[in-house]
């Protein structure tokens, strides 16, 4: 199969990472905190305001933002003075971390910062649900990245592909590092690409279907980095596709199930998440395009005998909509999403009550995937906006 | 007057226990326990009046000593002014000998019988004479008076005299009672003393067990109260008997004079318009015709007296007869006269009647009383000013409350009528049921029957309207019920008051405490992150925290709510 030479884009920004601007702020923010509380004010901290009611979707950007809605939470209120001391507690604690250049995980900074008050019964932090949300309230304060407070999360998916990566002092490239490819860290900032042979990225929801597509030597024969997300991709792996598309101008392609589930996902690489909407400038990438499952692949593919009944209720019985039903709906109701492409597909969806998963595939034969089904649609040119 | 000596003569061919045994329960005395309460209740009461009416601080001792099963002696002595020798007979010995039986006056005494009656009581249980001790000053007599019941008066069975160097003032009586118990109950005399001292803070009141314990209710005020005065009765509230009673006793010459001087409210302007509506109500009676009888009744309801005389023909000679009768001597007055005055009473206005006579507890008392007794942390008391009941009977109704404290939990309603604590049939009582309609919720306390709060309720008047003989709980009626419930609901508005307060106060400390326990925490991060030592942190936050909570009340400031975290 002749390769198609896939037309890369130029990298639109660059992101740089100062460990002394986190330690600048931090600094500024206690500073002003101890100058309120001199003058007999009462400190606070202003912090963007989470959910649903403060993000709006950028047109222009086509990426989900974060309004400007801001939550003061004071010192001398009853219901804020815990948190307020808890986000003094996590601010210290990062300047540490910072300054000694160490990194710690989320679950490293709760026990580390958990204590009991002296003369009380009340702990610092009860539970991990509650350091974590002080964690993305500073993110979203300091207008920093997690990482770049040097908090990691768990790490989930890798990646594997002709690239090389230099992390620290060691230089790598991911295609030779066997079948397991390379897990990618809960922290990216760091990375350097030495290298990149690759003519896109295709991100795989799937490790199932990423381990058939190593196997099948597609990131090889296509030119391809396969981008394993193992489910909802993480911000590691967010902000590693967000870097390969405008750092290294690759095509994004998305290979999902063919579910609400799977369309979600593509959502969040490409326009970022409510909960992360602070964050969609580094996470984004609104370049990124979809490839399938989509529910034309169905009949075109004759998959008819190995499609999946939608869960819950449909709109038209009683009771309805629930389960899938009702998160297609909401999906249709996305801003991204109104375009005739995917309505058409999430209408079809709905009529025909079922899903699609990408190693139904393989009831064609393990290679379809790799020899036909992809490489059909992308050099076609078959994706979904 | 031939009726009242029928029942004179009768009274006297009964036996004296039959007498007892058939008046017990309207006497009191009637219960193993009762009996020793009402026994104790009518020599304390005659101790506490004698020295309110010498102006004396009553100084009460009661003593029961147990000298075998349910036999006992009792011992009240008081530092009253003592009692002449020539009428400590009379004092003892005369049943219904009290003064204030018929008289128009607020009285302690209920049953009428007062201390003669347990005179009585020990005489018919026991058989023994009581032995009075007592002087006014000089010798002190001690006498054993027991009473003849052939002749209905007391008598002295052996008396001797004795030198007084100290000069001792007072009275001490022992009577000797059997069929009666004492137990520590709420209808005991412990309980009984208790509530005594509560509504008499100006007596100091001890009790001296069987057992030998002494209890002493300590004195809360030096202010005796001004004894009562007698009211003259107002025209809505007498009966026939009374007008008829009344007019044999009188010194006054003429019907006209009897009504203007012993009744209140009536001039004699008011016996002109007395004549006319007794007119009137004659002539109504000749009316054939029994619509035309019933809209004259009306009309003479309404007050339109004169038109109704002008409806009947000669008219005037009917007035000049009813005129005639209010010349004539009082004792000439008929019993139905008598009954037709009564009448005509009730078609006719009159003011309100005087309340001067009323001798509340006052709210000052009251607080001190329950404070001294029940050691409460909180307490309040409402007199509310007097009104009338029925027409024309004033009343007055006043109101404590004692709140935590040494107050146990639980609700406890002590009930008084003219300060005498009614300890007996609680749950027909309008002070019960008044107590109990009240929305104890919208004054803070949520949970009545478990809060440490005790309700004083004391009904005031000449005259209050017991239910039944036994004269231990108050009727229903609506005026002294409304007005009771206005009562308690004064008082408990400043109990919520003071309720509320409390809890803004330990929300404040327990607020306070919210910042400050966060200090050490916010001083230590703060520290690390500008540099500036923890300690010196640490006393900014803390003064902060003292300044704003010296502005008495901080209130929060206004802030946008953080969202719920549902990260």
């Amino acid at each position: 199969m002749p390769k198609r030479k896939i037309h890369r884009e130029k990298p639109k920004e660059k992101f740089s990472y100062d460990p002394r601007k986190v330690l600048k702020a931090l600094e500024e923010y206690g500073r002003r905190v101890l100058e309120d509380i001199k003058a007999g004010k009462n400190p606070y901290f202003d912090i963007p305001m989470r959910g649903i009611s403060n993000v709006y979707f950028d047109e222009k950007a086509r990426v989900i933002r974060m309004g400007d809605k801001l939550s003061r939470r004071y010192f001398l209120n009853v219901a804020h003075a815990r948190k307020f001391m808890q986000t003094l507690l996590i601010m210290a604690y990062v300047k540490r971390l910072v300054s000694e250049d160490k990194h710690a995980s989320l679950r490293e900074a709760y026990y580390a910062n958990k204590h009991t008050i002296p003369g009380t019964h009340e702990n610092t932090f009860e539970d991990q649900s509650e350091s974590d949300p002080i964690i993305e309230d500073l993110e979203r304060m300091l207008g920093v990245l997690r990482e770049e407070m040097h908090l990691t999360a768990d790490r989930r998916g890798y990646i594997y592909g002709d690239i090389v990566i230099r992390d620290g002092e060691d230089e790598f490239n991911t295609s030779k590092l066997g079948r397991g490819g390379w897990a990618v860290p809960g922290t990216v900032e760091h990375l350097q690409f030495v290298e990149v042979n690759v003519d896109y990225v295709l991100v795989v929801e799937t490790a199932a279907m990423a381990d058939r597509l190593i196997e099948e030597k597609y990131a090889q024969k296509e030119n391809a980095l396969i981008v394993a997300t193992q489910g909802q991709a993480s911000r590691g792996v967010r902000r590693l596709i967000h870097r390969l598309h405008y750092e290294q101008g690759l095509p994004i392609i998305v290979f999902t199930d063919g579910d609400p589930y799977g369309w979600y996902i593509y959502s969040t690489i490409k326009q970022g998440s409510i909960n992360l909407a602070y964050l969609s400038d580094k996470l984004a990438t609104p370049e990124a395009k979809f490839v399938g499952m989509t529910m034309d692949d169905i009949k075109k593919y004759g998959l008819q005998n190995v499609t999946e009944k939608l869960k819950g209720i449909p709109p038209n019985k009683k009771g309805g909509p629930t389960g899938d039903y009702k998160r297609i709906l909401e999906e249709m109701e996305y801003p991204w999403f109104q375009n005739k492409e995917w309505q058409r597909q999430l209408k079809m969806a709905l009529e025909m009550g079922v899903r699609i998963e990408q190693q139904a595939l393989a009831n064609k034969s393990l290679e379809f995937v790799a020899k036909e089904y992809l490489p059909e649609k992308i050099n076609n040119g078959e994706l979904l906006p | 007057m031939a009726e009242a000596n029928q029942l004179f003569k009768e009274f006297k061919i009964q036996s004296v226990s039959e007498f007892f045994r058939r008046n017990a329960a309207m006497l009191g005395y009637t219960g193993k326990v009762r009996s020793l309460t009402t026994l104790v209740h009518e020599a304390v009461t005659n101790s506490l009046d004698a020295c309110e009416e010498a102006g004396i601080p009553p100084y009460v001792r009661v003593e029961v000593e147990e000298l075998g099963r349910e036999h006992y002696k009792v011992v009240v002595e008081d530092n009253g002014p003592g009692i002449p020798e020539k009428y400590i007979t009379h004092v003892f010995g005369k049943m219904l000998a009290g003064t204030k039986a018929h008289r128009n006056i607020q009285s302690r005494g209920q049953q009428g019988i007062g201390i003669s009656g347990a005179v009585m009581f020990a005489q018919v249980t026991s058989g023994k004479a009581t032995r009075v001790i007592t002087s006014t000053g000089d010798d002190i007599i001690e006498a054993w008076v027991k009473i003849d019941v052939e002749k209905n008066e007391g008598k002295i069975v052996k008396k001797e005299r004795h030198p007084n160097p100290k000069g001792w003032r007072g009275t001490r009586i022992e009577l000797e009672v059997k069929n009666v118990r004492y137990i520590r109950s709420k209808q005991g005399v412990y309980w009984y003393l208790k509530l005594t001292a509560i509504a008499n803070p100006h007596a100091h009141i001890e009790l001296i067990e069987p057992d030998g314990k002494l209890i002493v209710f300590p004195r809360s005020t030096e202010e005796v109260p001004k004894p009562p005065v007698e009211m003259k009765p107002h025209p809505r509230g007498v009966l026939t008997d009374d007008i008829y009673r009344m007019s044999r006793k009188t010194r006054r010459n003429t019907v006209r004079r009897f009504l203007v001087g012993e009744f209140s409210r009536i001039s004699d302007k008011k016996v002109d318009e007395l004549i006319e509506y007794i007119a009137a109500l004659r002539l109504i009676k000749t009316e054939q015709d029994k619509n035309v009888q019933e809209q004259l009744y009306k009309r003479l309801a309404e007050g339109d007296v004169k038109a109704v005389l002008r409806s009947f023909r000669g008219y005037t000679k009917v007035v000049k007869q009813v005129a005639k009768m209010m010349e004539k001597p009082p004792e000439k007055l008929t019993w139905h006269e008598a009954e037709e005055i009564v009448e005509a009473f009730k078609y006719m206005k009159f003011l309100a009647p005087p309340t001067h006579g009323l001798r509340p507890i006052g709210e000052e008392n009251i607080e001190k009383g329950l404070t001294t007794i029940l050691k409460p942390e909180f307490v309040t008391a409402v007199t509310r000013p007097p009104k009338v009941y029925s027409g024309g009977i004033p009343f007055q109704v006043e109101v404590g409350i004692a709140y935590g404290g040494e107050i146990p939990s639980g609700f406890e309603l002590l009930r008084y009528a003219n300060r005498v604590p009614l300890l007996f049939d609680a749950g027909a009582c309008v002070t019960t049921s008044a107590a109990r309609s009240i929305d104890w919720k919208r004054y803070k306390v949520d949970d009545l029957d478990r809060a440490p709060l005790v309700l004083m309720i004391n009904v005031v008047s000449v005259h209050v309207p017991y239910t039944g003989t036994g004269k231990q709980s108050i009727a229903s009626d609506d005026d002294i019920y409304n007005e009771i419930r206005l009562a308690i609901m004064d008082a408990a508005r400043k109990l919520q008051t003071y309720l509320s307060g409390k809890h803004r106060r330990l929300y404040q400390v327990k607020r306070r405490k919210t910042f400050e326990k966060y200090v050490p925490e916010i001083a230590r991060a703060l520290s690390i992150l500008v540099g500036v030592p923890e300690e010196e942190v640490k006393k900014y936050f803390l003064s902060f925290i003292e300044s704003r909570f010296s502005d008495s009340d901080v209130e929060e400031p206004a802030v946008v709510e953080e969202v719920a975290e549902n990260a």
